[in-house]
C-alpha cells in the first residue's frame, strides 16, 4: 500500500516539478542516446517534435558497447545522457559507476520485475522464436514444440547464431533448460543435441538469421519475431513452441550526463505507452509497458519469459560445451 | 640536399605517429587486466589466446585462405594486364574497368551476392547448372575454404591489378623475345624470364593481399561462418563476442601474431627486392611496348575474359540491382518480378542519414586520398631511394595498423583518439583512414619510383636543380602512374571504409558503410542494395575522372609525348 | 648458312590505316659473310630481321634459312624462334636482370637441354671470347653498357647458331665506345666465320663493318652490294646521299669518253664515273664526296673538274674543318684539312679526280 501512496503522490506533484524540467531540458537542447536497440528513429523523431528537446540516437553494436562506453567514460569524455542495452551489459555499467539512478514516473504499470532496480528500468524483452518461412512450409509442418526442431527433416534446412559464440544465443539455450521448458535436464540435452545433429547453418548473429529463411536457402531460423514487421511482406511467421525466452532490455540514465534535464524527459518518454507502442509497431519489439504488443499475430497470448542473466565467465563455460556439442565431426 | 637527411626522420616520427599510436594502445590493451588500456600488468590474456586448441586449425585455414586468395588475385591480375597492355584484345577500357569495379562494391554486399548465387541449397546459378547438367548436388558450394578464397580474392583483385599492371606495361619485350630466340618456348619464357623479372610487382601485390586477408571480416563471417571454417578474425570476432564485456585486449593478443606475421613479410619482401637496380626498366629513352598479335585466338580469348568477368563481377553486381528492387530477399521467380518496384532506393534517398553519409564519405574519399598520396609520395621515395636502415622502418610502420585485423584496430583508434580533441569528429575518421590504408599509396607509387633510374634524377641534379625541384619537374611527372593508382585505391577505399569508421562514426560524422552495415543488421537487404549500388556509381564516376585527369597531365607532361 | 627471301610482305594496321612495313623483299643473304640492312628509321630493316628471327610473321612470302624454310605463307609454314637455332643481339641487350652473367650466357644451352658439364665449359669458352672471364657471378645489373653488350654477344652465340643477328647493338653506346666495340665485333665474327644480319641506321657502322650491305626504304632494298660499290659507285642518289655525305650537282650528260661520262652543270662541265651508261641528253647528277675534294689556295691549275670559288663557311670539326664553298649559286661541302689556310671570305680553288665521282640518273 505505501508504495501506491508515494506513486500517487508523485503523480500529483510531478507536474509542477515537471513543468521546470521542461524548460531545463530545452535549455539543454538534446539528449544522447547510445543503444544497441535498432530502428528507433521514428521514437526519436517523436520525442523531438512532442518536448523540443533533440532525441540523438547514437548506435552501438553489442559487441562494441562496453569498449565505447568504458573507453570514453574513463577519459571522461561519454557523451552519453541515456545508456540502452542488454541488461548485462548495463549491470556492468552500473558496477563501474556509469550509471545514476532514476526513477521515471512512467514505469508505473511496469511488471515488478521490471523495476526492481532504482538504476535500471527494463522495458523490453530481446524475445527469441523459431521463424520460418510460410511460403515454403506447409502448416502441418511447422513445429509446435521445441523439440520438433529435432526432427531429422530439417535437416541442413536451419539458420541460427554460432552458439559457441553468440552470447544472446547461449544465454537463450541455457534459459530454455532453466526456465524447465523440458520436463528435464535430460529432455533439454536430446534437443540440445538433436537440435546439433540437425545441423543447422551457423551465422554471426542473429540479423543475418532471417535473410536465408526468406529467400528459401533454409527453412527455419532461430531467430527473433520482430523481423516478421520489420522485414514485412516476406513470408515469415514464428512457430508456436510455447513459451518464448528472451535477454531483457535495460535504460538508464547516465552518472556524468551531459544534458542530465533532457536525460530523465527521455527517460520519461521512452517508457511512456505512446513511444512503446511506437516501438511495438515499427519495430516489432517485446515491451513491457502494460497492454502493448506487437502486431504480430497471436504475440499478445505468448507467454514471453526474461531469462536469468548469465555470468560471462558461465556464458564462455556454456559456449565452451555448446561447442563441443555443435562442432562435433 | 641538407632536407633530404631531416625527411627521413620527419616522415618517421609523421607515420609512427600515425599508425603506432592505436598499435601501442592495442599492445598496453593486450597485457592489461581490464578492458581499458591502463589496468594491472597480466599475461594470461596471451596465455589464454596462445593455449587455446584450436588455434592451429584457425591458424592453418588462415593461412590457406590468404595465400589462396593471394594467388587468385594476383594470377587474375597478371592475365588481365597482360592482356591489357600487351595484346591487341579488343575493348580494352573493359578490363581496366573490370579489375576496378570489386574494388567500389561493399565487402559485405559481394560475399552476399555471392551466397545469393552459389549457396549450396537454392543458389541461382547452382540451381542453373544443375538443370543444365542434371546434376544431383550442388554444383559449388560457397561455405567452404575454395568459395572464400574465390570471393576473397576477386575483392582483393582490384589492388594486384593496381599493382602489376604498370609494372607489366613498362615490361622490356624484348626480355622475352630473346629468350625465344635462344630457344625457350612460349611457356618457358613466361615462367624463367617473364615472371622472375616482375617479381617484385608479383611480390607486393602477393604481400598486400596476405595482408589485407588477414584483416578481413566479410567474407570470414559471411561465408566462413556458416561453413564452420573459421580464420584468425573470425576467430578474434568468437572472442569477442562471447560473453557480453568483449574482451579486446585478448582479441589484440590474438592480432599479434597477423602483425607478426606481416612485419615478417615486409622484411622477406625487402630482402628479396633489396637490389632494387636489377628491376630498373623505364629508362629515359622512349619506350613502347610492342603488341602482341593475338590473331586468331583473339575472340576467344576475348570470350573467356568476358565470360569470366561475367560471372565473377557483372553477375554479383546485378544480383544486388535485382535485390534492391525487391522487399526481401527472394530467389528470381514470376512473383519476385511481380514485386519488384523502387521503394528501397526512394527510401534510401529520403533517409537524412544516409544523405549525410553519403556526403562525409565522397568528402573523406576525395580529401583522404588527396593527403594520403601526398604523404605517400615522400614516404616511398624515402623507402626506395633513400633505403637506409631507417627507410625500412619507416616501411614496417606504413604497415603496422594496416596488417592489424580490421575489429580490433578500429578499437585502437578509439583508444587513442579519445585521448585526443578530434573525438567524435570527422577528422578523426580522416586521420584514422590514412592511417591504416597508407600502404595502399606506398606500394604504387614505390612501385612506380623503382622504376625510375637514377640517372633520370642525377641528371636533373647536375643542371643544378635542388632536391626538391627535382622532385617537382623531373620525378613528379613520370610518377603519375603510380600516383594515380595509389590515389584511385585511396579514394575508393575511403569510400567504403568500414572498420575505422564502426567505431569512430558518431551522429553526424555517419558515413557509407557505417550506414550499410546499419542496414545488414537490420537485415534491409534492399535498401543495402541499392545504397550499395549507389556507391558503386560514385566511386566508379570518381575514378573516371581520376583517370581522365591522370592521363591528360600524364600527355601534357611526359618528355616523350 | 644463306638465307633466302622471297616476295615478303608485311602489313601493320595502326590507328585504322593500313602501313605497308615490308614491300615483296627479294633478297639473299650470303652464307658466312656479315650482312648488314642499312636505311633511315621506318624503313623496315628492323622488321625483316625480326621477320627472319621468328619474332613477327609476314603477310606473305617465304623465307628460308640453309636448306630449311622457316616461313612459308603459301605452304602454311611458321617455324616459332625458339626452334630455328638462331642467335639475337637486341637494341638493349635485353640482358635477364634477375640472373648472373653466367645464367644469362648458359640460358640458351640450358633450354636446349645440353648436359651441365657441357653448359660449364661452353659458357666459360665463349666468356672468354668475349672477354668477360671472371664475370661469371656478376649480377647482369652490375655490369657497364659494353660489358652487357658482350654479355648479349656471347648469349647469341654460345649454342653455336646457324644465324646470328644484331638488332642495332651499338646505338646504346657512347661514341669512343662504339668505334672500339665495332672494330672487336668485326673481329669476332671474321673469326667465327658465321652468317650475321645486322640491323644499323649509321652508315659509318655499315661501311666498316659489313662485307656486303642491303639498303632499304620505305619497305623495300633499294641497292645491295660491297661497302665500297655502296659509296663509291652507287646506283641509286638515295643510297648515294644515304651512305655518306655528298654533293649532288644537277646537270645534263653532254659527252662520253670511255668510263666517263662529261656532264653539263651550271659550274661548268664536270668528268665522272659512268657506271650506268647515262646517254648523252639525259638529265644526270654529279656526285662527289667532300674528302674527294682538293682545296688550294695558291697556285693557278688548269684542268678538268677544277672550279674556283669563295669559302662560304668554315666549320672546325676536329681532325678537320667542315668548309661550305660558293661557285656561283651551286654550294659545295667540302673536308678542308687544316694544313689548307682557308679564310671566310677568301677565294678558294677546288679540284676533284673524274674517278672519285660518278653519274647518277636524275
Amino acid at each position: 500500500m505505501k508504495k501506491w501512496v508515494v506513486l500517487l503522490l508523485s503523480v500529483v506533484l510531478v507536474p509542477s516539478a515537471f513543468a521546470s524540467d521542461l524548460a531545463l531540458a530545452k535549455k539543454e537542447g538534446k539528449a544522447n542516446f547510445y543503444a544497441n536497440i535498432t530502428a528507433v528513429e521514428p521514437i526519436m523523431q517523436a520525442f523531438t517534435s512532442a518536448k523540443g528537446v533533440e532525441g540523438v540516437y547514437v548506435r552501438v553494436s553489442t559487441a562494441k558497447y562496453l569498449a565505447t562506453v568504458l573507453t570514453e567514460f574513463e577519459a571522461g569524455k561519454l557523451q552519453a545522457d541515456l545508456l540502452q542495452g542488454p541488461l548485462p551489459i548495463l549491470e556492468m555499467l552500473k558496477g563501474k559507476g556509469v550509471l545514476t539512478p532514476y526513477r521515471s514516473p512512467s514505469a508505473a504499470g511496469y511488471p515488478a520485475w521490471a523495476r526492481k532496480d532504482d538504476t535500471i528500468m527494463q522495458f523490453g524483452i530481446e524475445y527469441v522464436a523459431v521463424i520460418y518461412n510460410k511460403d515454403l512450409v506447409k502448416p502441418k509442418d511447422v513445429p509446435t514444440r521445441y523439440m520438433d526442431l529435432t526432427n531429422p527433416k530439417w535437416r541442413d534446412k536451419i539458420v541460427m547464431p554460432d552458439p559457441s559464440s553468440h552470447a544472446t544465443t547461449i544465454t537463450w539455450l541455457v534459459g530454455l533448460k532453466e526456465a524447465k521448458v523440458f520436463p528435464s535436464d535430460k529432455a533439454w540435452m536430446d534437443f540440445v543435441e538433436g537440435l546439433a545433429a540437425n545441423r543447422p547453418m551457423f551465422v554471426k548473429s542473429f540479423s543475418p538469421t532471417p535473410g536465408p529463411v526468406e529467400s528459401g536457402e533454409k527453412l527455419l531460423a532461430i531467430s527473433m519475431p520482430k523481423y516478421i514487421i520489420t522485414h514485412a511482406p516476406a513470408p515469415l511467421d514464428w512457430a508456436r513452441t510455447g513459451t518464448l525466452l528472451g535477454t531483457p532490455r535495460g535504460v538508464a540514465i547516465a552518472a556524468k550526463a551531459p544534458h542530465p534535464n533532457a536525460a530523465r524527459l527521455f527517460m520519461d518518454y521512452w517508457l511512456s505507452k505512446d513511444a512503446m507502442k511506437l516501438l511495438a509497431d515499427k519495430v516489432g519489439e517485446y515491451v513491457l509497458a502494460p497492454g502493448v504488443y506487437p502486431p504480430i499475430d497471436g504475440i499478445a497470448k505468448a507467454k514471453v519469459v526474461p531469462i536469468r542473466e548469465l555470468s560471462d565467465a558461465e556464458i564462455r563455460s556454456w559456449g565452451e560445451k555448446f561447442k563441443k556439442i555443435f562442432f562435433a565431426r | 640536399m641538407g632536407n633530404k637527411s631531416a625527411l627521413t626522420p620527419i616522415l618517421i616520427v609523421i607515420v609512427g605517429f600515425l599508425t603506432i599510436s592505436p598499435v601501442l594502445m592495442l599492445i598496453f590493451g593486450s597485457f592489461s587486466e581490464g578492458f581499458g588500456t591502463f589496468s594491472g600488468f597480466t599475461l594470461s590474456k596471451y596465455v589464454e589466446a596462445y593455449t587455446d586448441p584450436e588455434l592451429s586449425a584457425v591458424l592453418l585455414n588462415t593461412l590457406v585462405f590468404t595465400l589462396g586468395s593471394a594467388a587468385v588475385a594476383t594470377a587474375l591480375a597478371l592475365f588481365l594486364s597482360y592482356m591489357y597492355t600487351r595484346t591487341n584484345i579488343p575493348f580494352k577500357f573493359f578490363f581496366g574497368v573490370i579489375s576496378i569495379i570489386p574494388m567500389m562494391i561493399p565487402h559485405i554486399l559481394f560475399s552476399i551476392s555471392w551466397v545469393l548465387l552459389l549457396n549450396p541449397s537454392n543458389g541461382i546459378l547452382n540451381r542453373y547448372l544443375m538443370e543444365l547438367f542434371e546434376l544431383k548436388k550442388a554444383f559449388f558450394d560457397i561455405y567452404s575454404l575454395p568459395g572464400m578464397i574465390l570471393v576473397e580474392g576477386l575483392l582483393d583483385l582490384p589492388v594486384s591489378y593496381l599493382i602489376i599492371a604498370p609494372a607489366m606495361s613498362a615490361f622490356d619485350v624484348s626480355l622475352e623475345e630473346s629468350s625465344r630466340v635462344c630457344g625457350a618456348g612460349t611457356l618457358r619464357t613466361f615462367t624463367r624470364v617473364t615472371l622472375p623479372v616482375l617479381r617484385p610487382a608479383i611480390l607486393a601485390s602477393v604481400i598486400l593481399v596476405v595482408v589485407r586477408c588477414l584483416a578481413s571480416f566479410s567474407v570470414p563471417s559471411v561465408i566462413g561462418m556458416p561453413g564452420r571454417i573459421y580464420v584468425l578474425a573470425t576467430h578474434i570476432y568468437r572472442i569477442i563476442s562471447t560473453g557480453f564485456s568483449a574482451d579486446y585486449g585478448k582479441a589484440a593478443a590474438v592480432g599479434m601474431s597477423a602483425l607478426a606475421a606481416a612485419i615478417l613479410l615486409i622484411y622477406l619482401y625487402r630482402y628479396l627486392t633489396s637490389e632494387s637496380d636489377r628491376y630498373v626498366t623505364i629508362s629515359s629513352r622512349g619506350f613502347k611496348p610492342a603488341i602482341i598479335d593475338l590473331k586468331g585466338s583473339k575472340y576467344p580469348l576475348l570470350g573467356f575474359v568476358g565470360l569470366i568477368s561475367f560471372v565473377l563481377i557483372v553477375l554479383p553486381v546485378l544480383v544486388l540491382f535485382y535485390t534492391s528492387m525487391l522487399p526481401y530477399v527472394m530467389v528470381p521467380s514470376a512473383k519476385a518480378f511481380s514485386l519488384m518496384s523502387w521503394r528501397n532506393w526512394l527510401e534510401v534517398l529520403e533517409d537524412p542519414i544516409s544523405l549525410l553519409a553519403l556526403k562525409n564519405s565522397v568528402m573523406l574519399g576525395l580529401v583522404g586520398a588527396t593527403l594520403g598520396v601526398i604523404l605517400s609520395i615522400f614516404v616511398s621515395y624515402v623507402i626506395v631511394k633513400v633505403r637506409t636502415r631507417a627507410a625500412g622502418v619507416l616501411e614496417s610502420l606504413s604497415f603496422l595498423s594496416f596488417s592489424f585485423p580490421g575489429m580490433v584496430i578500429g578499437i585502437g583508434f578509439m583508444w587513442f583518439f579519445v585521448r585526443t580533441p578530434l573525438y567524435a569528429t570527422i577528422w578523426a575518421l580522416l586521420i584514422g583512414y590514412i592511417a591504416v590504408y597508407l600502404p595502399y599509396g606506398i606500394r604504387p607509387l614505390s612501385s612506380a619510383f623503382v622504376q625510375i633510374h637514377s640517372h633520370l634524377e642525377e641528371s636533373s641534379k647536375v643542371c643544378g636543380a635542388s632536391s626538391f625541384t627535382t622532385m617537382r619537374r623531373i620525378v613528379i611527372p613520370l610518377l603519375i602512374p603510380g600516383i594515380l593508382s595509389g590515389w584511385i585505391l585511396m579514394a575508393s577505399i575511403f569510400m567504403r571504409e568500414l572498420t575505422v569508421s564502426v567505431v569512430l562514426s558518431r551522429p553526424g560524422s555517419e558515413v557509407l558503410a557505417v550506414q550499410i552495415l546499419r542496414f545488414s543488421e537490420d537485415g534491409l537487404w534492399g535498401r543495402l542494395s541499392a545504397l550499395g549500388i549507389i556507391m558503386i556509381l560514385i566511386s566508379s564516376a570518381l575514378v573516371t575522372a581520376a583517370s581522365f585527369l591522370g592521363k591528360t597531365l600524364a600527355k601534357g607532361r611526359s618528355p616523350a609525348e | 648458312m644463306e638465307i633466302r627471301i622471297k616476295g615478303l610482305t608485311r602489313d601493320y594496321s595502326s590507328g585504322g590505316k593500313g602501313i605497308r612495313a615490308l614491300d615483296h623483299i627479294d633478297l639473299t643473304i650470303p652464307a658466312n659473310r656479315i650482312f648488314t640492312l642499312l636505311g633511315p628509321s621506318g624503313c623496315g630493316k628492323t622488321t625483316l630481321l625480326r621477320c627472319i628471327v621468328g619474332l613477327e610473321s609476314p603477310d606473305s612470302g617465304e623465307i628460308a634459312i640453309g636448306d630449311d624454310v622457316v616461313f612459308s605463307r603459301e605452304r602454311n609454314i611458321f617455324v616459332p624462334p625458339e626452334k630455328r637455332g638462331l642467335g639475337m643481339v637486341f637494341q638493349t641487350y635485353a640482358i635477364w636482370p634477375h640472373m648472373t652473367v653466367f645464367d644469362n650466357v648458359a640460358y640458351p644451352l640450358k633450354s636446349r637441354k645440353v648436359p651441365m658439364e657441357e653448359i660449364r665449359t661452353r659458357v666459360a669458352r665463349f666468356l672468354d671470347f668475349v672477354q668477360l672471364t671472371g664475370f661469371e657471378n656478376r649480377p647482369s645489373t652490375k655490369l657497364s653498357g659494353g660489358q652487357q653488350q658482350r654479355v648479349a654477344l656471347a648469349r647469341a652465340l654460345v649454342a653455336e647458331p646457324k644465324v646470328i643477328l644484331f638488332d642495332e647493338p651499338l646505338s646504346n653506346l657512347d661514341a669512343k665506345l662504339r668505334e672500339e666495340t665495332r672494330k672487336e665485333l668485326r673481329s669476332f665474327l671474321t673469326r667465327l666465320k658465321i652468317t650475321a644480319v645486322y640491323v644499323t641506321h649509321d652508315r659509318v657502322e655499315a661501311l666498316a663493318l659489313s662485307d656486303r650491305i642491303a639498303v632499304m626504304r620505305a619497305g623495300g632494298i633499294i641497292e645491295v652490294g660491297d661497302p665500297k660499290k655502296i659509296y663509291f659507285r652507287s646506283d641509286s642518289r638515295f643510297v648515294a646521299d644515304f651512305i655518306g655525305r655528298a654533293n649532288l650537282i644537277k646537270g645534263k650528260v653532254v659527252a662520253l669518253e670511255g668510263a666517263h661520262g662529261i656532264i653539263d652543270t651550271d659550274i661548268g662541265a664536270i668528268a665522272g664515273l659512268n657506271n650506268q651508261n647515262i646517254a648523252p641528253g639525259r638529265n644526270a647528277m654529279l656526285c662527289v664526296r667532300p674528302e674527294f675534294i682538293r682545296l688550294t689556295t695558291s697556285g693557278v691549275t688548269e684542268g678538268r673538274n677544277v672550279f674556283r670559288g669563295k669559302v662560304e663557311t668554315l666549320l672546325f670539326i676536329g681532325e678537320a674543318y667542315e668548309g661550305e664553298i660558293r661557285i656561283g649559286d651551286t654550294r659545295i661541302t667540302t673536308t678542308v684539312p687544316p694544313t689548307v689556310d682557308a679564310v671566310e671570305g677568301g677565294d678558294i680553288q677546288i679540284s676533284f679526280d673524274a674517278d672519285h665521282c660518278f653519274l647518277l640518273p636524275a
